[in-house]
């Protein structure tokens, strides 16, 4: 049988330097006389989302084996978190999954205010819902574009970086900031809405749904999309299960489990929204899982926006003693100054305790793990990020997937390697 | 708005009575907790402790029943804690002198709704029984606790390091006793000041 030819220079397997990225490393003959590939996909190729590196063992063009190296972007979060203090580390929290800044703040400051028996006031609760989902829409169209660029559909970018650039200039006018947004604060907001906000959120919330027909219009009925994604990438319930893979990975095989739902944080148990799921577990099926999700994300900031517009309520929880006391009495009163200078210089000192909070990301269940002795600082800061546990299915995924589905499978988990590698 | 309308839907109706009513799990009581009830009965000896704060509950086992105790929970027919949410550990150096770790499970039940914590206390240069035969979710978990810790799980597949990179010879991390910067001199970038720097159109000055 003649040998299965491959488009690289097939390198001698007693010779050891490597030349670049993509190369052949070594081969093996099978029982069958056919060879044995090993294709190092990565760490520089644009369809891994940043530095990941794949090791694949082809037979021929199908892989049999599939081998996911990560750490490229490693920086050791939760070490350093162990030597800052509570309010210090929300901006660490930024640069996990940078495409979604504001709901690793809001897992990471509920873990807090759970493990402090605090509790935001309602109209901030509002808000902290108004952000997060706007941020779920931000994380989705990257995804989106980037998923569908990665398969072919170069134009999907173009306009789902559009509408995320809306979303972007709504941060900006919030906190200032676009990508690392720094937004929450243990017990609320302390600062005022700005002027021009609700009518930039009205102006999003007018385009966006005809937006989105746009992208349905051009992949939902697309034959080249169809044929990519449908029936690749098949993951049966049980074994979504058994992965432990949550978000949209876990509702695309169709098991219903939203933290939002099962386990009701903030005030989502007041809002109308349904969780789409999946039939088959395929690519195509958490596609469509993600664009639903876009659509009830758009239905929660109408609703959340209706009834908190015309709210003035404080936004902060003043009477707390582990939050910062408000600007003015900081500047006229002794006491508030004095507990202003404490909590600035030493920080407030949590309960001994541990607390485990979930919250719905864009991309499956951020968990917050706080072991507290009693100081200033966590004991022990675990981050359970989503996309890390949902790219251990990967491997699965890809036994008997063919080569060319290798970007099409890295894609339908949705991974940013800040996140993954934290 | 609709009130309550969408929480019940996944609510299971239990008759009242039968033990297994969802709020006997949050009840202050743990001894009426279905998981507490069901391991002292089954596993008298290995059942350790349990302990509940801001309403979540956690389970001491022992280290050598760890995936026992996990097969149990999750083929019980009532329990059905069938979703390993997270695996880490903590390194209990500075809080108590023997046994050093607590390897920490979060584990879900997706048909009732309930969130547990299983804890196991292990020394150092022991070893764990592994959760990947009864949760495949656990392979990276179990990696990455190995990598950052060095606790070994014994009957993991594929047990190697994960986020650092495969010779990393500097220990385990996220143990309390290695020091935020490494142990290795932390190399700073032209020390000597050997490479001049470019003055800036604006200050005249370096950077």
């Amino acid at each position: 049988m003649e040998p299965v030819k491959t488009p690289f220079n097939v390198m001698d397997s007693t010779q050891t330097e490597y030349s670049g990225t993509l190369m052949v490393e070594d081969e093996h003959e099978l029982a069958s006389g056919e060879r044995v590939m090993t294709l190092n996909m990565g760490p520089q190729h644009p369809s891994t989302h940043g530095v990941m590196r794949v090791l694949l063992k082809l037979d021929g063009e199908t892989v049999i084996e599939c081998d996911p190296m990560i750490g490229y972007l490693h920086r050791g979060t939760e070490k350093l978190s162990e030597t800052k203090r509570y309010a210090q580390i929300v901006p660490w929290t930024d640069r996990l999954d940078y495409t979604a800044a504001p709901q690793n703040n809001l897992g990471y400051v509920l873990a807090v205010e759970k493990l402090l028996g605090l509790n935001a006031p309602e109209r901030a609760q509002y808000w902290r819902v108004i952000m997060v989902e706007l941020s779920r829409i931000a994380s989705h169209l990257v995804w989106l574009g980037t998923h569908a660029l990665d398969i072919g559909a170069l134009s999907m970018s173009l306009y789902t970086f559009r509408e995320r650039e809306m979303i972007m200039d709504i941060f900006e006018t919030f906190c200032g900031a676009r990508l690392t947004t720094n937004m929450m604060e243990i017990g609320g907001f302390s600062r005022q809405l700005p002027d021009g906000l609700i009518p930039q959120i009205r102006n999003f919330l007018r385009v966006f749904p005809s937006k989105l027909k746009e992208y349905t219009d051009l992949l939902s009925a697309n034959p080249i999309w169809l044929a990519r994604t449908k029936g690749v990438g098949v993951i049966t319930p049980e074994a979504a299960i058994s992965y432990s893979l949550t978000g949209a990975c876990l509702r695309g095989s169709g098991i219903n489990y939203d933290v939002r739902k099962a386990d009701p944080y903030l005030v989502y148990d007041q809002l109308d929204f349904e969780v789409p799921l999946g039939q088959f577990g395929d690519v195509f099926d958490r596609y469509l899982v993600r664009v639903e999700e876009l659509r009830q994300a758009h239905k929660i900031v109408t609703q959340a926006l209706n009834y908190i517009e015309n709210d003035d309520r404080p936004m902060m929880a003043y009477e707390s003693a582990y939050v910062m006391p408000p600007h003015m009495g900081t500047m006229t009163t002794a006491e508030d100054m004095q507990r202003h200078f404490v909590w600035v210089i030493k920080g407030f000192s949590a309960p001994v305790g541990e607390v485990y909070h979930a919250i719905e990301h864009g991309k499956g269940e951020f968990g917050i793990h706080i072991v507290s002795d009693g100081g200033s600082m966590p004991y022990r800061l675990r981050l359970r990020t989503p996309d890390y546990v949902n790219l251990g299915v990967l491997p699965h995924m890809a036994q008997g997937a063919m080569l060319a589905d290798m970007v099409a499978l890295i894609g339908t988990i949705d991974i940013v390697l800040g996140s993954v590698d934290r | 708005m609709t009130d309550g309308e969408n929480q019940t839907t996944q609510q299971t109706l239990v008759p009242t009575g039968t033990g297994w009513e969802r709020e006997l799990y949050f009840d202050d009581d743990l001894s009426k907790h279905p998981v507490v009830r069901e391991l002292r009965a089954v596993f008298p000896d290995d059942f350790l402790d349990a302990v509940r704060f801001r309403n979540e509950t956690t389970i001491y086992v022992n280290p050598a029943k760890f995936r026992e105790i996990a097969f149990y929970m999750r083929d019980h027919e009532k329990l059905q804690v069938n979703f390993l949410s997270d695996l880490t550990a903590v390194d209990m150096l500075n809080l108590r002198t023997a046994p050093r770790f607590d390897v920490t499970a979060q584990i879900y039940s997706i048909p009732n709704r309930i969130r547990l914590r299983m804890k196991a206390s292990i020394d150092d240069g022991m070893s764990i029984p592994s959760l990947v035969p009864v949760f495949n979710g656990a392979n990276w978990m179990e990696r990455e606790c190995f990598d950052m810790f060095g606790i070994f799980f014994e009957g993991h597949p594929n047990l190697r390091r994960i986020l650092l990179q495969d010779d990393w010879d500097e220990g385990h991390p996220l143990r309390k006793d290695y020091p935020t910067r490494g142990w290795k001199d932390y190399p700073v970038y032209n020390k000597e000041r050997t490479i001049r720097r470019t003055k800036t159109r604006w200050t005249g000055r370096g950077v």
